[in-house]
């Protein structure tokens, strides 16, 4: 049965609130905006990974891989000759840095071009066919995809400069790559590919290999020709699945995205609180009109149906819009997510956005369905109604007052079931999430009877303060609760978010402050730069070692090497410390104590682990761990946990001696000195500069210079959540706008009267404005504790669960003061196009009958 | 006006409650009206007129007895049963409000066509009953346009569109001046009466005694008739 007519009305009436309609779909779309930015920025940087790792894997279905300083090249001769394997290739690679290209890192990859043309395929692709001849004979030559080269106007011929263990070397441009399909374009368009001679004279690994790609068939063959494999090769060595190591890589971002994606969510919450306040106002506006309709015989499930549509089509096209505006905010918060990818976790190169239907799809399907969510509510209320009872909005209202015990007792009850679910969730986020919006969705709940206390509260000094209409102020907020609650809790909620991120990240902050203090106690710290800025990884010349430990000045020298050795879960952080005293000794320890803790670090071979490798891998004082090392693979005892915040993935920490004694690897990642007494800071990093001449890309910082570094990582990598907060915050404020403007205009009649009565425009003004000030304010007010209650499960429940760290909890008051006045200002601020309409009203038009 | 009563109460008793009063609006009525028949009821404000037609209509439900519209019982229907019916057996005229503002006069004619499914061109059938008050040049226009009387004479044709057995008219002048109301009154019982159809009309208006076949007043919640 045609319902056309009862479609064009519900048209019309969107069309003819244009302010209402459009805010709402703004709402929504700047809810789905930041879903969407977060997602696809997310999903951009997932896939760039997979791709990259993937083409640069290529046919290989398993790896042969060594510890940190790799395979000896050996290996691949024995694995041809001895174990048979003739798919084989060898490969060195690492990352490097283009100091005449800010922002380019290039993942260098050194092969034997004649082996591995049977697992890359971009050597011989369609079009140019690369120089091999040229990249085998001529040192330093290399490879570029074809579009890279574009973008950093090089042809083959020329030269560009790379920066590997802050020394600068010069690669010849031999060839070009092309690529068969735009993505596998994308995907190596950081790659630099070069004569495996080449790669290991410029990576510092003369006579190793990073590892050594193999195919191995499915089936018994396969298996015959691993077991082949590993009885040639040397302790330390294994044969692992080539797809195995990337997912594993891949996955250690994976709580940085829940977390980022969570966020995102508040946004869209927020939204959705608009929408539902639009649908309320908008049934509340059409009571009659649904009234009539169901006197001449609409049914319920039509008049539901209707109002549901009518919700799905402003999401719809909020939705669109947001998705529009999603891509766009998706190629800024890119470069964030990416600098914190590069920042924190590994090298990756993103350019653009990838727009996938399956994104897409999910970003729909969450616009569309938190409208029609929130939606349901006032829907059903609709078809509540009795037909033409004429719900005068007195009786509206005096039902929701009668409701707010039931909402209370609704709001407590998810309340509790977010602390139980907090309590029973354990290790999984996304319960802890679910957790935390149940808590936020109960205080929500609570908002219509806080708000009536607060107003009685109020009531009082508004008389006091303003007469009358002080009292009308505080009264009508009351009054008007159906509409004045939900743009209440909306910007509640915005506030809280504010408050409790804010919370967090501060406490972080602070956290991170007193860490480095604590740790960082040399004077001078010497590092190359490496292209992960939280890591130092690329081992320093052995001589200049020498020689900034022998420049004048220098009281004591402490060395530092970071490198990823296996173990049974997986690629593990190791840190090996050559600590000159045990006075030196300055982690910051959970379990065990300094001197039980030095006794078996430097005596006996034990190690520490940091609190979040602790918390993922269930490590505790007592318990051990199983590295592999090039002696084969080694039990280890835990003899401490210590605090660390520079990695979220978890580091194990062991004496310099420890490590030598295990693993061939020599190097020095960092050394920290300690001045002489009496010398300054200053003068012995000028002394350091003058001992190593020849090396001007070294990162030589006093450790003021290198705490404040640490932080600038810190706050680069919260630069996103501010983003988020951001737009949360003018999600709310455009709510609280619909809301406030919906309000007045139906006050309209009631301030004709008072108009009539000799109330002047400016009188008309001060009522609305501080009607919309008590808003705020009751907003600022409730979102001060639940912003701490935000903060607390943000702080120590997931964060904990997804990082592993201990946080103190820092409230300062200055923030709580910031999210009061930021409520209060965005409930005037919002109030002021609605109170400036309603005082030049003129009282004879407010008056007339619709 | 012979053959079976189109509308039958029975018993019927009508109770709210506020806070802890309970008030108590119709008290065990009973009543007929024929087919064809135009009855009025008569009340002060308050007395429970538009209760009585609510319950005849089906839009409320009594707290006991019962009412029979062309043999259904509707107090024995669902909610969406007596919706239903209410579409295909009941035309309304009230005092205020009898348009959605958000159709055009066209569309509020055609709406209970649509909702009835009512075959054939339903711009035509619109377009005619707008002849029949004079009002066939108004069409287009939104009810924000009309004067009262131009609404309830829209809402009188609208409340015949569908060929209902009833017509049930709430104060349908309370809201006109005299001549206008007069007018109005004139086309509803005009219409009505040429159609056949059975009306009671809830008014204060002593103004419509004049045309009424029954009359019915409520007091202190008893339906008593006049002669």
């Amino acid at each position: 049965m045609s319902r056309a007519i009862l479609w064009r009305s519900s048209l019309r009436y969107l069309l003819r609130h244009p302010w209402q309609t459009g805010l709402s779909i703004l709402g929504i779309a700047l809810g789905v905006a930041v879903v969407a930015g977060i997602d696809l920025a997310n999903a951009s940087a997932r896939r760039a990974f997979a791709l990259s790792a993937e083409s640069v894997t290529g046919r290989a279905t398993h790896q042969v891989i060594g510890g940190p300083s790799g395979l000896p090249d050996g290996v691949y001769r024995r694995l041809r000759v001895d174990a048979r394997v003739r798919p084989s290739a060898p490969v060195v690679d690492g990352y490097v840095a283009a100091p005449n290209f800010p922002g380019r890192t290039f993942h260098l990859l050194g092969i034997d071009p004649l082996a591995d043309r049977s697992f890359r395929g971009y050597l011989g692709g369609a079009g140019t066919e690369p120089d091999l001849a040229a990249l085998m004979a001529r040192p330093g030559a290399g490879l570029l995809v074809s579009q890279t080269a574009q973008q950093m106007r090089l042809a083959p011929g020329d030269t560009f400069a790379i920066r590997v263990g802050g020394v600068r070397r010069t690669i010849s441009l031999v060839g070009l790559l092309e690529p068969a399909d735009e993505m596998s374009r994308h995907a190596l368009e950081s790659l630099l590919v070069t004569d495996i001679a080449s790669a290991q004279e410029l990576l510092g690994l003369r006579g190793r290999l990073s590892r050594i790609d193999l195919v191995v068939p499915d089936g018994p063959e396969g298996a015959s020709m691993l077991a082949r494999i590993r009885r040639v090769l040397p302790p330390g060595a294994d044969v692992v699945r080539a797809s195995e190591r990337s997912r594993v890589v891949g996955e250690m971002t994976r709580a940085f995205d829940v977390n980022l994606a969570a966020l995102s969510l508040l946004a869209l919450m927020v939204g959705t609180f608009m929408i539902y306040n639009t649908m309320t106002s908008s049934v509340v506006e059409r009571r009659e009109s649904i009234g009539l309709a169901r006197a001449l015989g609409v049914t319920r499930r039509e008049i539901f149906t209707l109002l549901i549509a009518e919700a799905g089509l402003v999401g719809l096209i909020g939705t669109a819009l947001g998705l529009t505006l999603g891509i766009v905010l998706a190629r800024g918060l890119l470069r964030l997510v990416t600098q914190t990818i590069n920042d924190l976790y590994f090298v990756l190169s993103v350019r653009e956005v990838a727009i996938t239907s399956a994104a897409l799809l999910k970003v729909v399907a969450l616009g569309l369905g938190a409208t029609v969510l929130a939606s349901l509510a006032p829907a059903l209320e609709a078809t509540a109604a009795p037909p033409r009872a004429v719900l005068s909005r007195s009786t509206i209202e005096a039902r929701v007052r009668r409701s707010v015990p039931r909402l209370a007792a609704t709001g407590l009850l998810l309340l509790l079931s977010g602390a139980g679910l907090l309590l029973v969730s354990r290790t999984s986020l996304a319960l802890s999430y679910t957790a935390l919006f149940a808590l936020m969705l109960g205080f929500a709940l609570l908002t219509p009877g806080a708000t009536v206390l607060l107003m009685l509260a109020l009531e009082p000094l508004m008389g006091r303060l303003f007469g009358v209409l002080g009292r009308m102020s505080a009264r009508s907020v009351v009054q008007s609760l159906s509409r004045t609650s939900v743009a209440t809790a909306a910007l509640m909620i915005s506030i809280s978010a504010t408050v409790g991120v804010g919370i967090m990240v501060g406490s972080f902050r602070q956290t991170v402050q007193r860490w480095l203090e604590a740790s960082l106690t040399a004077d001078v710290y010497v590092s190359s730069p490496g292209v992960v800025p939280s890591r130092t990884d690329s081992p320093l010349d052995p001589a200049l070692v020498r020689a900034l430990a022998s420049a004048p000045g220098v009281a004591s020298v402490s060395t530092h090497r970071g490198v990823t050795v296996e173990s049974a879960t997986g690629p593990t952080r190791l840190v090996a410390l050559g600590i000159a005293s045990p006075r030196y000794f300055t982690f910051h320890l959970k379990a065990g104590t300094p001197e039980s803790v030095w006794t078996a670090w430097e005596g006996g071979g034990a190690v520490i682990v940091s609190e979040p490798y602790a918390y993922r891998h269930g490590a505790h004082v007592g318990s051990s761990i199983r590295l592999r090392t090039d002696r084969g693979e080694r039990e280890f005892a835990v003899a401490g946990v210590f605090y660390d915040y520079a990695s979220d993935q978890g580091v194990v920490a062991m004496s310099r001696r420890t490590y030598e004694r295990f693993w061939d690897d020599r190097g020095v990642s960092a050394v920290a000195i300690r001045a002489a007494p009496g010398e300054s800071v200053e003068a012995l990093i000028a002394a350091l500069r003058r001992a190593a001449p020849g090396s001007p890309e070294l990162l030589i910082r006093g450790n003021r210079a290198l705490r404040e570094a640490s932080l600038e990582i810190f706050d680069r990598t919260f630069a996103i959540t501010a983003v988020l907060r951001l737009l949360a915050t003018i999600v709310a404020f455009a709510g609280i706008l619909n809301a406030l403007m919906a309000l007045q205009l139906e006050r309209a009649h009631e301030v004709g009267v008072l108009r009539a009565h000799g109330l002047t425009p400016s009188q008309v003004w001060g009522l609305v404005t501080s009607q919309t000030g008590l808003i705020g304010l009751c907003a600022g007010v409730l979102a001060i504790p639940v912003g701490i209650v935000l903060a607390l499960v943000l702080t120590l429940v997931i964060n904990r669960r997804s990082f592993g760290w201990t946080l103190e909890v820092e409230i300062g008051a200055g923030l709580l003061i910031e999210a009061l006045l930021l409520a209060v200002l965005a409930a005037l601020l919002a109030g002021l196009p609605p109170s400036a309409k309603m005082a030049r009203t003129p009282p004879t038009r407010a008056l007339r009958d619709e | 006006m012979s053959g079976a009563p189109l509308v039958e109460v029975r018993g019927l008793t009508k109770a709210y409650t506020e806070g802890d009063v309970e008030r108590v609006v119709l008290r065990d009525v009973d009543a007929t009206i024929g087919r064809g028949e135009l009855a009025v009821l008569l009340g002060r404000s308050g007395s429970g007129k538009s209760t009585f037609l609510n319950l005849i209509s089906g839009i409320d439900l009594p707290t006991a007895g019962e009412v029979v519209i062309d043999g259904t019982c509707l107090t024995r229907l669902s909610e969406r049963e007596r919706t239903l019916f209410r579409r295909r057996h009941i035309g309304f005229v009230f005092q205020l409000f009898n348009l959605i503002p958000t159709l055009t006069v066209e569309e509020n004619l055609r709406l209970p066509l649509e909702l009835n499914a009512v075959p054939g061109d339903g711009h035509r059938a619109a377009l005619a009953l707008l002849e029949m008050v004079g009002l066939a040049d108004r069409a287009k226009s939104f009810p924000d346009r009309l004067s009262g009387g131009e609404q309830q004479r829209i809402a009188v044709v609208r409340a015949l569109a569908h060929d209902p057995p009833l017509i049930l008219a709430d104060e349908p002048t309370g809201n006109l001046d005299l001549e206008t109301g007069r007018q109005v009154l004139a086309v509803l019982d005009r219409l009505t009466r040429e159609a056949g159809k059975t009306m009671l009309m809830a008014t204060h208006s002593r103004e419509v005694i004049g045309i009424a076949d029954r009359i019915f007043t409520i007091d202190h919640g008893r339906l008593v008739e006049s002669s």
